[in-house]
């Protein structure tokens, strides 16, 4: 049989950002994918050389909307452990809310942007519908929704007043009882199961060898998330790693929805024991040497390395981002499948290109 | 400090990473930092547990580093990454994009790498 190259993307109804991949086809079926990325590469890394190692805070913010509060957390805990700095203990606590605000708020997008691909318009308005939630308690506890600027090195800069915490307690609850109400329509639709159940299956092996971080990792059985290692205040707070078996679009999925309501509980349990104090502590001198952070993205892992060398320069400033890690396995699911299902399992990896073309 | 870090030359690359394979360790990622006296240092990280494990080969900028995506398959973009970025000389990579990754034509060679400028002496060749 004759094989034909489809490119698909960079521009693609269903791709918020760019991606681009050459799909070799035999009729309908894939028979090997090839990616290619660089569309819109913006060399981040490149301008943290020439900003001080405090501004970087910023810059790394600016890598991708949807995770900017943890870039930028990876980022300081980086600096703050090459520089022997102890956060207040509040701090912690209000970097671990944001934090889990922000992986609502990312697995909302996703779900809704799955929704969508499979043309279920309503679902995809409801799941939003919630969403704008998480975003207007950004806004309302940092003054803007999508990049909020609170992680600063020695901690945060901004606090969250009682009210308000007791405010985001009754809104996360109110976005667990919605989705709940959304659920069935995710896990038991006719329709829906049929566009994902099977659809992109990752085995365990596959998943591990090709170096899968976050919920593909997790949704093929790997049981393996960062926050486990207690980083921030995740070490004081109660959660087990959501993990399915089945590997396939299905599994990503539900392991996305579980996640929403594993941060609706971090969050309530970081409100509930929150200690009075202090939020930051003063920060001297220029961080020198090298270090490794890591902190679990809605994606999965992300890998900040830091050089400093004694001025207020870094020397390197190096992200490796989970889509990064989650491409090869694009690889793996795409040959054998059908056309129509490249839009549904492009999106199960929940590519962020804006964090890949950094 | 990076705890777990060993220095290995490039010779023993291949046989390091391969016996991180045996011992099913995840391949994370490769960091390369220009130290600007001629030499990239590469570092390779993995991880088994959420403990990681990294070697860091130093070599200079012209030289030949075999790619460990033959070992480990996801290695494959960063090691076109290096290569376009820092010109890190990698070899017989599983998908080698032949500087075309993130790079086109126009853009400069190597944006990432520290430029050297040679001062020649006048009347010097």
């Amino acid at each position: 049989m004759s094989r034909s190259v489809i490119p698909f993307g960079p521009q693609h109804p269903v791709l918020p950002e760019p991606l681009h991949l050459k799909l070799v086809m035999e009729d309908e079926k894939i028979v090997e994918a090839i990616p290619a990325i660089g569309y819109v590469h913006r060399g981040l890394e490149k301008l943290t050389e020439v900003k001080e190692y405090t501004q970087n805070v910023f810059v790394v913010e600016r890598i991708c909307g949807i995770c900017s509060f943890m870039h930028a957390m990876a980022y300081c805990q980086g600096i703050e452990s090459l520089m022997e700095i102890q956060i207040p203990d509040r701090a912690r606590y209000l970097r671990v809310i944001w934090a889990e605000l922000h992986r609502i708020h990312s697995h909302l997008l996703w779900l809704g942007l799955l929704a969508d691909a499979f043309g279920f318009e309503s679902l995809f308005m409801q799941v939003w519908r919630n969403r704008e939630k998480v975003m207007d308690i950004m806004e309302e506890t940092a003054g803007s929704r999508v990049i909020i600027s609170t992680n600063a090195i020695g901690g945060t800069r901004r606090d969250i007043s009682k009210d308000m915490l007791l405010k985001i307690r009754v809104i996360v609850d109110e976005i667990k009882e919605d989705m709940k109400q959304l659920e069935p329509v995710f896990f038991n639709d006719y329709t829906v199961k049929h566009r994902l159940v099977g659809v992109g299956v990752l085995t365990s092996e596959d998943a591990y060898s090709l170096g899968a971080v976050g919920p593909m990792a997790r949704a093929s059985g790997i049981s393996q998330d960062l926050r486990t290692t207690g980083y921030a205040a995740y070490g004081e707070l109660d959660f087990e790693p959501v993990v399915e078996k089945d590997g396939d679009s299905y599994a990503r999925t539900m392991v996305r929805l579980k996640e929403v309501y594993q941060s609706v509980s971090l969050i309530k349990q970081a409100i509930a024991n929150i200690p009075e104090g202090e939020i930051s502590v003063p920060v001297k001198g220029n961080p020198n040497g090298e270090v490794i952070a890591r902190v679990e993205q809605p994606r999965g892992e992300v890998l900040y390395y830091l050089k400093g060398n004694g001025t207020k320069n870094l020397e390197r400033l190096r992200v490796r981002t989970p889509t990064f890690a989650n491409i090869p396995t694009l690889l793996k699911m795409l040959p054998g499948s059908q056309l129509a299902d490249v839009p549904v399992l492009i999106l199960t990896i929940d590519p962020c290109i804006s964090c890949t073309e950094r | 400090m990076i705890e777990n870090l060993v220095e290995i030359s490039k010779e023993q690359l291949l046989s390091q990473v391969q016996s991180m394979k045996y011992d099913n360790y995840r391949f994370v990622t490769a960091s390369c930092v220009d130290t600007g006296d001629g030499y990239l240092d590469v570092i390779y990280h993995f991880d088994l547990d959420l403990e990681l494990k990294n070697f860091r080969v130093r070599v200079k900028k012209d030289e030949e580093v075999p790619s460990i995506s033959k070992i480990y398959f996801c290695s494959v973009l960063v090691e076109n990454e290096m290569k376009e970025l820092f010109g890190l000389n990698v070899t017989n990579m599983a998908i080698d994009y032949g500087g075309h990754m993130l790079l086109s034509d126009d853009d400069l060679a190597n944006p990432m790498a520290k430029q050297q400028i040679v001062i020649e002496k006048r009347g010097a060749k």
